[in-house]
């Protein structure tokens, strides 16, 4: 199914209904992402109405948060991800999500990028994807079943029957990859 | 503050795809508001999440889904910005909303005169507890039946594995057996996360462990 939609494209659409409360930016956004958030929370265990009902709460806080959207930080479909992602512990495991916040007194800052340094997160995604897409199976396999499977590691080694160490040590290699792809600069 | 311990690479992955419980989400959040370097990571895997998302199955909505949802758009934008309200010195934000206020205020549940917890509201597969160790006292001689995740807040503490300091993160895996001592200086906060009871050594600590729920 993949049909190639520019995340650069995507994260105007974002910005559009930040800046402009734009529908129609909307509306493509809810026809690109609505059905992929239903797909990922039934991909992890929802069942049919569940997944409708979470994929609407998270289009819904897209439109609502979208201020917060900052393409200096992450695509739009990264930060689509994280919306779902918290909508589901929140709803489905009735756990909270603590993240750090920004605006915390307490935050340790990062060391300031320069204007050329900093990360084209549209760019970014490209080749996120291509990395994914080239990192042996045996790795892959393991990011996928990390964010598609909801499975501790251990689970994983059991399933996979693997031990614990081996894929510990896979994990590790798969992030160092992907951090490389992510490092090639802008 | 320069960190020597961090959390590791499974931590953050299980965190930026939300696998990991409550607990042990905890124990990473506050830990990434004292690190921008693993920050940077679970922003990278976030990415990945990201793109899986891209590629995951689309399963089709209800077919007036777009239509009753644009009825709720009229609401007012969330004002998420004045969250941090709350915050007081010490604590980083993740960790004040579980404990609404800095560590001297806490009800802390005495074990003994040098080690006190106090236990922190999360659910799921963990329990989280926040673990103050005078200088000098220490954590009796355990083993684990499963893992262990301690993260420093103030203080420091040795064990036969290093030495941690404020926002190091030791994990420990059920093979590991050791007896945390605060080192000198101001006294030792910890957060810490386990999946499975602590296994105590000798008859008192046994006991104590077993009435502390440990």
């Amino acid at each position: 199914m993949t049909e190639t939609v520019d995340p650069a494209r995507l994260n105007a659409l974002v910005v559009a209904v930040a800046q402009a409360r734009d529908k129609a930016a909307f509306q493509a956004l809810f026809d690109h992402f609505a059905p992929r958030v239903k797909g990922y929370l039934m991909r992890l265990g929802a069942g049919n109405s569940v997944a409708e009902d979470l994929a609407q709460e998270a289009m819904l806080a897209v439109w609502r948060k979208a201020g917060l959207f900052d393409p200096g930080k992450a695509s739009a479909s990264t930060w689509i991800f994280t919306i779902a992602r918290n909508l589901r512990i929140d709803a489905i495991r009735r756990e909270r999500r603590p993240e750090p916040d920004p605006s915390d007194p307490s935050l340790l800052p990062e060391v300031e990028r320069s204007a050329d340094e900093t990360m084209d997160w549209a760019k970014a995604e490209d080749r996120m994807r291509a990395a994914l897409a080239g990192l042996p199976r045996e790795q892959s396999q393991l990011i996928e079943l990390s964010f598609l499977a909801e499975m501790p590691h251990s689970l994983i080694a059991a399933e996979l029957g693997l031990p614990l160490g081996t894929v510990k040590s896979r994990i590790r290699l798969a992030m160092a990859r992907l951090r490389l792809a992510l490092g090639d600069g802008p | 503050m320069s960190i020597a311990h961090h959390p590791g690479d499974e931590l953050l992955l299980g965190y930026a795809a939300g696998a990991v419980s409550e607990g042990v989400a905890l124990l990473v959040a506050t830990h990434l508001a004292l690190c921008p370097l693993c920050r940077a990571v679970v922003a990278g895997a976030e990415a990945a999440g990201g793109s899986l998302l891209a590629e995951v199955a689309p399963v089709a909505l209800e077919r007036d889904a777009y239509r009753s949802l644009l009825a709720r758009l009229d609401g007012p934008p969330s004002a998420e910005v004045a969250r941090s309200a709350l915050i007081a010195g010490e604590v980083p934000a993740p960790l004040q909303a579980y404990v609404g206020g800095d560590f001297g205020r806490l009800n802390w549940r005495h074990i003994t005169s040098g080690l006190a917890y106090f236990p922190l509201p999360t659910r799921g597969k963990t329990r989280a507890r926040l673990i103050r160790v005078a200088p000098g006292a220490a954590v009796a001689t355990h083993s684990h039946r499963g893992e262990e995740w301690t993260l420093v807040l103030t203080g420091s503490y040795s064990d036969v594995t290093g030495n941690y300091r404020a926002g190091d993160v030791q994990s420990t895996t059920p093979e590991i057996r050791h007896m945390p001592v605060a080192d000198a200086g101001p006294v030792c906060i910890n957060l810490a996360v386990t999946d499975a009871p602590l296994v105590f050594e000798g008859f008192l600590p046994k006991l104590v462990g077993k009435f502390f729920g440990f």
